[in-house]
């Protein structure tokens, strides 16, 4: 198992390294973080150079991307164009608020699709079956930007009592969570049910009924832990897509997330914020990932022993 | 940006429909909190050119001279300033006994010291430093008494004076504590002190009682940060901020239908308009041009579009600007007319118009749209070219590869239109890629050496008209600033540039 972390981890720093190549790339093909700062106003080039010296875009593009590999050694991401942040300062602040949001949108979307999934499976091709895969088409159809703005016209401001935006208290994540959660569940249900409908017409369920074991006990124990493998894989992968998705309802909920920074960052050219963000987002999923591997050991006793 | 006009089209029907049932949520007495857009990352006046810094900062500092809503200049950390040898020296008088909030006087070492790094090594980072190039240096004559060098003459140094780069700031706090913690924890001798600032999320201000110009009504003001519009008028809906600074059009109704809340639209400085390509396409000849103008009806677009919250202009400022000439009136809409020149110029059917324009912003895309509309009626073949703004500003447009047209909007906060003008048409500016005119440069040149106001104004004025006779641009209007404000806060001064000063302003 530890060879296996430890391979996995070598290959997080390639992933790592790729991403931030491209991503450091891409930003500079257009736009002029000068023009960002100077804000277009009143400026000769003298001012744009004056001010690309002082943020060292004058340098060519492997210094400066070299400079930025080393920062990260020492843990020094640089500071912001905009204001001179510390970059370090403000991912500090912004990737807690995008995992908490993140962890309470996914275990939301655990805790309603897994009880529903199962339901549907077990009633297969009666009502309640075909209810819930309704709702779950209806769900996924939703843009969320859409349900983020129905819940806080009917949270906020019709019944006035939850927050519309910002992060206070617990009860300012309901709203942006439960807008990642619904789409989650929607397909994480289906998941579930299927998965479910394939162990449960296996034989060693039939074997485990006919032990006369009680339903609940052959439905959660033998048949649901079988079923989670793929559950789990998918909740994994689906933590990038999550990622990707909550910059529109961190914009939404003005929610001071990773999005949120990355938004900003893109729209002002802003390169250290952004290439900083995108990397910690990338060694996070690679981490996840790794996490996902090994929960299979943990869920399947057979892939512990392979 | 289709994520966003969707969203205003949906946040518009739906609050609307559900405003009247609308529940008001509680705000602390004393507290009042404001929305900007955009958090400018560093509190130092040096290092931002941003608005909304403003909104927030007019409040942590002063200036020498100080402009309220009204538009009036008056003295502020100046009591009085007289020009001397031929205008080259400024002679300012300072206020005594003022305090910054960290308990250091203000004195004439603190305003040298204020420009030396403004002009020198540190303001040279910043956007601040080339808005005061006409000071050469500022000299030390007492502790009451400092003299502004100038280089050469600068007819709105007054004017500038009185907010960004020019507000004064402690010496030995920033020398002791070093420019990045300045940054973040601001010290100045306004009406309010700093007290905490959470990057993203808000800005938080406490009264400082010992202003000198009385002590502030108000305990305290937040700004929070909220870029997204519709976020914002939720806000404001469910009664969480008092003032929200960004309001689309289509909202407006909204915020205006809300019992808790009044809409102020007041004559903002942000002037827009279609700038003409003299060089190249059918645009080089005057009278197409002319014809352009004539040929889109811009009252309706104020009508249907800006919903009312803008006016016509004639020439690319506000009404409040310095240089705004009454007279002058914008060529009338005209479609057989503008037809009839675009055939006498022998216009052929369908020549090209391309329409450059920053693609985010949602509410001239909808201008822009209705612009090609009226172009088609002309029996010409629009083409609408959308551009991320950094691409716009700085490929596009000063590298002269736009269309027929591109989109140009503006605002300088001084009011006056030299800030316009000398960027916009004189030959060689980044913003003019492609007229040069000897008779328009000597102008813009000779308004930028006259003090004498009355003089000065005939200038500005010659200029506005020539550029209107050589219609260099198709000037389409004047937006309104726009605020939604809860109606427990009283004697809000509501400022055509944003920058609030809250020393009047009570909350309920």
């Amino acid at each position: 198992m530890a060879g296996f972390i430890l391979k996995r981890l070598l290959q997080a720093v390639f992933v790592v390294l790729a991403v931030t190549l491209i991503v450091s790339f891409a930003i500079r093909l257009s736009g002029d973080p000068a023009i960002m700062v100077m804000g277009g106003g009143n400026v000769t080039e003298q001012d744009l150079q004056n001010i690309r010296q002082a943020l060292g875009l004058n340098r060519p593009f492997y210094v400066q991307y070299l400079s930025f590999l080393q920062g990260l050694f020492v843990g020094d991401f640089g500071k912001s164009f905009m204001g001179g942040t510390p970059v370090s300062l403000l991912i500090s602040q912004a990737l807690p608020a995008t995992l908490l949001l993140a962890f309470a949108s996914l275990l939301t979307s655990i805790a309603l699709s897994v009880p529903l999934g199962v339901y549907a499976a077990v009633n297969r091709g009666r009502w309640p079956d075909q209810l819930i895969r309704i709702l779950s088409l209806v769900g996924l159809s939703f843009p969320n930007f859409w349900l983020a703005i129905m819940l806080v016209l009917l949270f906020s401001i019709v019944l006035g009592i939850l927050p519309p935006s910002g992060m206070e208290g617990p009860e300012s994540f309901i709203m942006p969570a439960l807008t990642m959660a619904i789409i989650l569940t929607a397909t994480n249900m289906r998941l579930v049910r299927t998965s479910m409908l394939e162990t449960l017409s296996q034989q060693y369920i039939m074997v485990a009924r006919s032990k006369g074991l009680r339903d609940r006990v052959v439905l959660y124990k033998h048949a649901l832990r079988n079923s989670a493998i793929p559950l789990v894989t998918y909740i994994g992968l689906q933590f990038g897509n999550l990622i990707g998705g909550i910059v529109i309802v961190e914009r939404v909920f003005n929610w001071p997330g990773m999005g949120t920074l990355a938004f900003d960052a893109i729209s002002n050219r802003d390169y250290p914020v952004l290439q900083a963000t995108i990397t910690v987002l990338a060694l996070f999923i690679v981490f996840i990932n790794l996490m996902v591997d090994v929960a299979y050991g943990l869920i399947d006793p057979r892939i512990r022993t392979e | 940006m289709k994520f966003s006009t969707t969203l205003k089209a949906l946040g518009l029907t739906a609050a609307v429909a559900l405003s009247p049932l609308m529940a008001s949520g509680a705000q602390a007495a004393g507290t009042l909190t404001v929305a900007v857009a955009i958090d400018p990352g560093s509190w130092d006046p040096i290092d931002t050119f941003l608005v909304d810094w403003s909104s927030a900062a007019n409040n942590i500092y002063d200036g020498l001279t100080a402009r309220g809503a009204d538009m009036k200049l008056k003295p502020a950390l100046a009591t009085s300033w007289e020009f001397l040898d031929n205008n080259a020296r400024i002679r300012f008088k300072l206020r005594q006994n003022v305090k910054f909030h960290n308990g250091e006087p203000f004195n004439a070492a603190a305003v040298k010291f204020t420009f030396d790094r403004l002009l020198g090594e540190e303001g040279r980072k910043g956007p601040q430093q080339s808005n005061y190039t006409s000071i050469d240096r500022v000299e030390v004559v007492d502790d009451t008494t400092v003299d502004f060098i100038m280089k050469q003459a600068d007819p709105v140094l007054l004017t500038k004076l009185a907010g960004y780069g020019a507000m004064i700031v402690p010496p030995k706090y920033i020398q002791e504590k070093g420019d990045a913690h300045f940054n973040m924890n601001p010290v100045g001798t306004g009406p309010y002190k700093f007290a905490e600032y959470s990057p993203k999320v808000s800005l938080t201000l406490e009264a400082f009682p010992e202003h000198w110009g009385g002590a502030p009504k108000l305990d305290k003001v937040v700004t929070r940060f909220i870029s997204e519009a519709n976020t914002q008028v939720a806000e404001l809906q469910s009664g969480r901020i008092d003032v929200a600074t960004l309001i689309p059009f289509g909202l407006a109704p909204t915020v205006e239908k809300s019992p808790n809340l009044s809409l102020l639209s007041i004559t903002g400085p942000t002037v827009v308009s279609l700038r003409l390509n003299t060089k190249e396409g059918i645009t080089k000849d005057l009278d197409v041009r002319k014809a352009l103008i004539m040929g889109i009806d811009r009252d309706a677009i104020i009508k249907a579009v800006l919903l009312g919250h803008g006016k016509p202009i004639a020439s690319f400022q506000a009404d409040l600007s310095f240089g705004h000439d009454p007279n002058l009136k914008p060529l009338p809409f005209d479609l057989a007319k503008a037809k009839q020149m675009l055939q006498q110029a022998k216009v052929p059917a369908g020549a090209p118009v391309r329409i450059d324009f920053r693609g985010n912003d949602a509410t001239f895309r909808e201008v822009v749209q209705a612009a090609a509309g009226y172009l088609q009626a002309l029996g010409l073949k629009p083409a609408l070219q959308p551009h991320e703004p950094p691409v716009l500003l700085n490929d596009i447009i000063p590298n002269g590869k736009t269309g027929e047209a591109w989109h140009q909007s503006w605002g300088g906060w001084t009011f006056d239109y030299d800030n316009n003008a000398y960027l916009m048409y004189h030959s060689g500016e980044k913003w003019n890629p492609y007229y040069n005119d000897a008779t328009l440069n000597a102008l813009l040149e000779k308004q930028r050496t006259i003090y004498d106001v009355k003089e000065r104004e005939k200038v500005l004025q010659e200029i506005a008209r020539y550029v209107a006779d050589q219609a260099l641009e198709i000037p389409l209007y004047n937006q309104n600033t726009i605020y939604g404000v809860n109606k427990r806060v009283k004697s809000f001064d509501a400022p055509a540039d944003r920058r609030f000063r809250f020393t009047e302003t009570t909350v309920e």
